[in-house]
């Protein structure tokens, strides 16, 4: 699992390559705090390349579209996969973010 | 075999030609033992037979020499006074009394001139004698009768101008008595030869003398005299004064005898074997010097060897009984053992190569039963009960592609060949049976197969069937086959079209019939064995029998042992003729849903989670499952993992989870299974999913994913542990 942080005209973009599960989860906790430093603008979550998502990822997701209500800004969730939108969907986070 | 069998007797008869051999060399050298020990023996008996008679020969002719020395001594030592008295011949009467008075071997003696010597007394010879009485008598030879001057006594004497013993004579005088002479010539003081002085021994005491030898029980000696007369003999009845040409007729080899003849004759001493009469035997013989006497000793052989030669012969019979008892035991023996050994030899192999036989027989037909552990829709048992003798009997069934192929068969006759032929028809059904699904087609090539190859005219009776495992529908080709039972409601006779059985013809065409098995119908195949087999009043077991004990809710195995009890019992003591085989294919309907198993064993750590997605990947591989129903088992599978990992054990301890899945028809069933601490994740309240990001909570997601995803989740906590059993409906 891999992200590729990269700032631009006050937009984060955060792009996750590989599988997100419970250990990646873990892996990538501190690039997690990275993005959330951003919360206040604009962060892109960009899932192209994201071809599988569990719970502990979904609530990292979860925990940036927090802290961004808390400082104000805007979480976009960017080209998600069929199979992650359904998972998306059973757990509510279609309306949590915006998808595009 | 019959080639193995002559072989064997050549090697019995040969062993028993180098027995006969060795015994025959035994015996030789035992014999010629024996002969060399009796020609030794003879040898021996030869030379003391020789020395003995040498030596009796010695001591008799000295008690002979010491006899004629005291007679010759008497005479000359009265020659002086016999010369006296020729000047005074009155005295000479005196002188010779003298003699025979001093003398007592001498019995008689005279005096007698030689006529005309004395003018007075022209004839003068007065014989002075011992009577009977032990008086001397005395009596004038002067006569004409005599005629004195005439003798040999007073004849030699003169002529050879010495001694002279006469030759033995009887004298019929003074009663029968063999007598000699010993005379010397005279001469008077001038030299003038003028008488003869005697001095006559009776030979009685050389009778005697003669007659003590006794070396040998049957041995004779005898007396020869100068002229070949015979003087004395041991044997009184034999040859007194007989010339030795009269007892020539009774020699059979007369030139042996002659040189005994001229030996004695010439007064030589020697020996010579001859045949006199029926006697064989040796003559040893020796000269009595001076008197010009021979004597011999005959030793008929049988004196010498005779003991020797009962020994012998004793020993050789008794050498050729004990051979002849040798022989009769070895004999036996031998006889005996071949028997033993060919008979043994026979059996052991024949009961070999049917335990052989049998063995491959019965290595052949699939016998562990159950014989589908895993499959609920069938109940198959099968056995043969061989009969004494190994048979033809075969039976042999397989699943291939959900059907059941299987078959019973009888091989026409007994014993090995049967075995074998039994043994080729079933590797036969195996190998056709693999790539042909149609019983009659399975047929068609089992007979072509056997049709060539069989030239022995041995057929193979022989049902075929395929059963549907799926459906129950039953495809069936019988060759001249026992039809079988078929048990549905009813018992009754499967109906099929008889065809001939294999191996008689080839390119036959095989019929074959469909019938259709609902559940829990049966079928029962058995060989005529079973309907055929008698009791001791030859009665058969029977169709109705096997319907009757075909009655009744059984388990294969309980039917097929329960007949087989029922035959046993009916039979009794009769022995079993055939071999006795039966199957019988229980139908259960339709087979359940095949399922495989995967499991999956991790520790409690965060790291080994990432193992689940591979064991996914397997599970869907298996099941030919598509990436999105792939990915949201995973992620069910992961939360409810995950959940254990993180939570069921305390922090820093070790643990395992277990994840097990069964593959099935139409559903995947995954099942996690942990130690740790009781926890009923099914027991937690859903997760609001329509709450606002502000008052979503960060946990319960999981078991919201897991519910959502899976069909079923179940907990349970089973002896001290947590069991979450997810399932999922699949469809292909």
């Amino acid at each position: 699992m891999e992200v590729k942080i990269t700032k631009n005209n006050n937009v984060l973009n955060a792009e996750f390559i590989g599988r997100l599960d419970t250990p990646a989860s873990l892996e990538i906790a501190k690039d997690i705090e990275l993005v959330k430093k951003e919360a206040s603008g604009t962060i892109v979550l960009d899932c192209a390349e994201l071809s599988y998502i569990s719970s502990s990822g979904l609530r990292l997701f979860l925990s940036i579209r927090k802290a961004a209500a808390e400082k104000g800004g805007k979480v976009i969730v960017k080209s998600i996969s069929n199979d992650i939108r359904s998972v998306f969907m059973m757990t509510g986070f279609l309306n949590l973010f915006e998808i595009q | 075999m019959k080639h193995k069998e002559d072989s064997d007797k050549k090697i019995s008869r040969r062993s028993a030609w180098v027995g006969v051999l060795m015994l025959i060399l035994a015996a030789a050298m035992l014999e010629a033992t024996t002969l060399i020990q009796f020609l030794f023996a003879q040898r021996a008996l030869d030379e003391e037979a020789s020395s003995r008679a040498e030596t009796q020969l010695d001591a008799t002719r000295n008690k002979i020499m010491d006899m004629i020395d005291q007679a010759e001594s008497a005479v000359r030592n009265s020659e002086w006074i016999a010369q006296w008295t020729l000047t005074c011949l009155d005295s000479s009467e005196r002188v010779c009394s003298r003699i025979v008075e001093t003398n007592p071997v001498i019995y008689g003696s005279t005096i007698a001139l030689i006529p005309g010597y004395s003018r007075e007394r022209p004839l003068f010879s007065p014989y002075v004698y011992r009577s009977q009485a032990d008086t001397l008598t005395t009596v004038s030879l002067a006569t004409t009768e005599y005629d004195y001057p005439n003798q040999e006594w007073f004849v030699k004497p003169l002529e050879l101008n010495q001694g002279y013993w006469s030759e033995p004579y009887v004298d019929t005088g003074g009663g029968e008595m063999l007598m000699t002479t010993y005379s010397i010539p005279i001469v008077d003081y001038t030299g003038k030869k003028a008488a003869v002085l005697t001095g006559d021994i009776s030979l009685d005491w050389l009778s005697d003398l003669v007659s003590n030898i006794n070396i040998y029980p049957n041995a004779n000696t005898l007396m020869l005299s100068r002229t070949g007369r015979f003087m004395v003999s041991r044997n009184k009845e034999m040859l007194k004064g007989l010339s030795i040409e009269e007892v020539m007729a009774g020699i059979r080899d007369q030139e042996d005898f002659k040189k005994v003849e001229k030996g004695m004759n010439s007064g030589e001493s020697g020996h010579q074997r001859i045949t006199f009469r029926d006697i064989v035997g040796h003559v040893y013989y020796a000269p009595v010097e001076r008197t010009g006497w021979s004597m011999c000793i005959i030793i008929p052989d049988d004196d010498i060897y005779g003991a020797n030669r009962r020994t012998k012969n004793m020993v050789q019979i008794m050498q050729l009984l004990g051979l002849i008892l040798l022989i009769a035991i070895v004999r036996s023996l031998i006889r005996s053992q071949n028997k033993n050994r060919t008979l043994n030899e026979r059996k052991k192999r024949m009961e070999s190569e049917l335990h052989i036989a049998s063995d491959i027989q019965m290595a052949m037909i699939p016998k562990a039963y159950p014989a589908f552990p895993e499959r609920k829709d069938l109940d198959l048992y099968a056995a043969i009960y061989p009969a004494k003798e190994v048979g033809g009997d075969l039976y042999d069934f397989f699943i291939r592609d959900e059907k059941l192929y299987f078959c019973v068969g009888d091989v026409s006759g007994k014993g090995v060949p049967a075995a074998l032929i039994m043994a080729v028809t079933r590797s036969a059904f195996r190998t056709v049976a693999a790539h042909v699904s149609s019983p009659s087609s399975i047929l068609s090539n089992l007979n072509n197969g056997l049709a060539e190859m069989n030239d022995t005219d041995m057929f193979v009776t022989f049902f075929c069937g395929v059963l549907d495992l799926v459906n129950g529908n039953l495809s069936y080709s019988n060759a001249g086959h026992n039809p079988p039972m078929i048990l549905t409601d009813a018992i009754r006779i499967l109906e099929s079209e008889p065809n001939l059985p294999l191996g008689v013809m080839k390119d036959m065409e095989f019929t074959e019939q469909q019938v259709r098995l609902n559940y829990d119908d049966a079928l029962f195949l058995y060989t005529d064995g079973l309907t055929e087999a008698e009791n001791i009043n030859h009665e058969q077991f029977g169709l109705e029998r096997v319907k009757a004990a075909l009655h009744g809710h059984k388990s294969s195995e309980e039917h097929l042992k329960n007949i087989q009890k029922k035959v046993k019992s009916f039979v009794g003591d009769a022995p079993q003729s055939d071999d006795l085989t039966m199957m019988f294919i229980h139908f259960l309907g339709k087979p359940e849903p095949q399922v495989e198993k995967c499991q999956l064993i991790i520790h409690n750590k965060v790291e080994e989670i990432a193992q689940l997605a591979e064991f996914i990947d397997q599970i869907a591989e298996k099941k030919n499952l598509d990436l999105s129903l792939s990915t949201a088992l995973n992620l069910a599978l992961e939360e409810a993992v995950a959940n254990v990992v993180l939570y069921a054990y305390p922090k820093d301890s070790d643990g395992i989870v277990e994840i097990g899945a069964l593959l099935g028809e139409d559903n995947i069933e995954i099942s996690i299974t942990d130690s740790g601490t009781p926890f009923d994740p099914t027991a937690m309240p859903d997760a609001d999913i329509t709450l606002s990001a502000e008052d979503r909570k960060i946990g319960g997601l999981g078991i919201h994913l897991v519910r959502n995803i899976m069909d079923s989740v179940k907990y349970e906590r089973i002896d001290g542990k947590n069991i979450l059993t997810m399932t999922k409906k699949i469809s292909e």
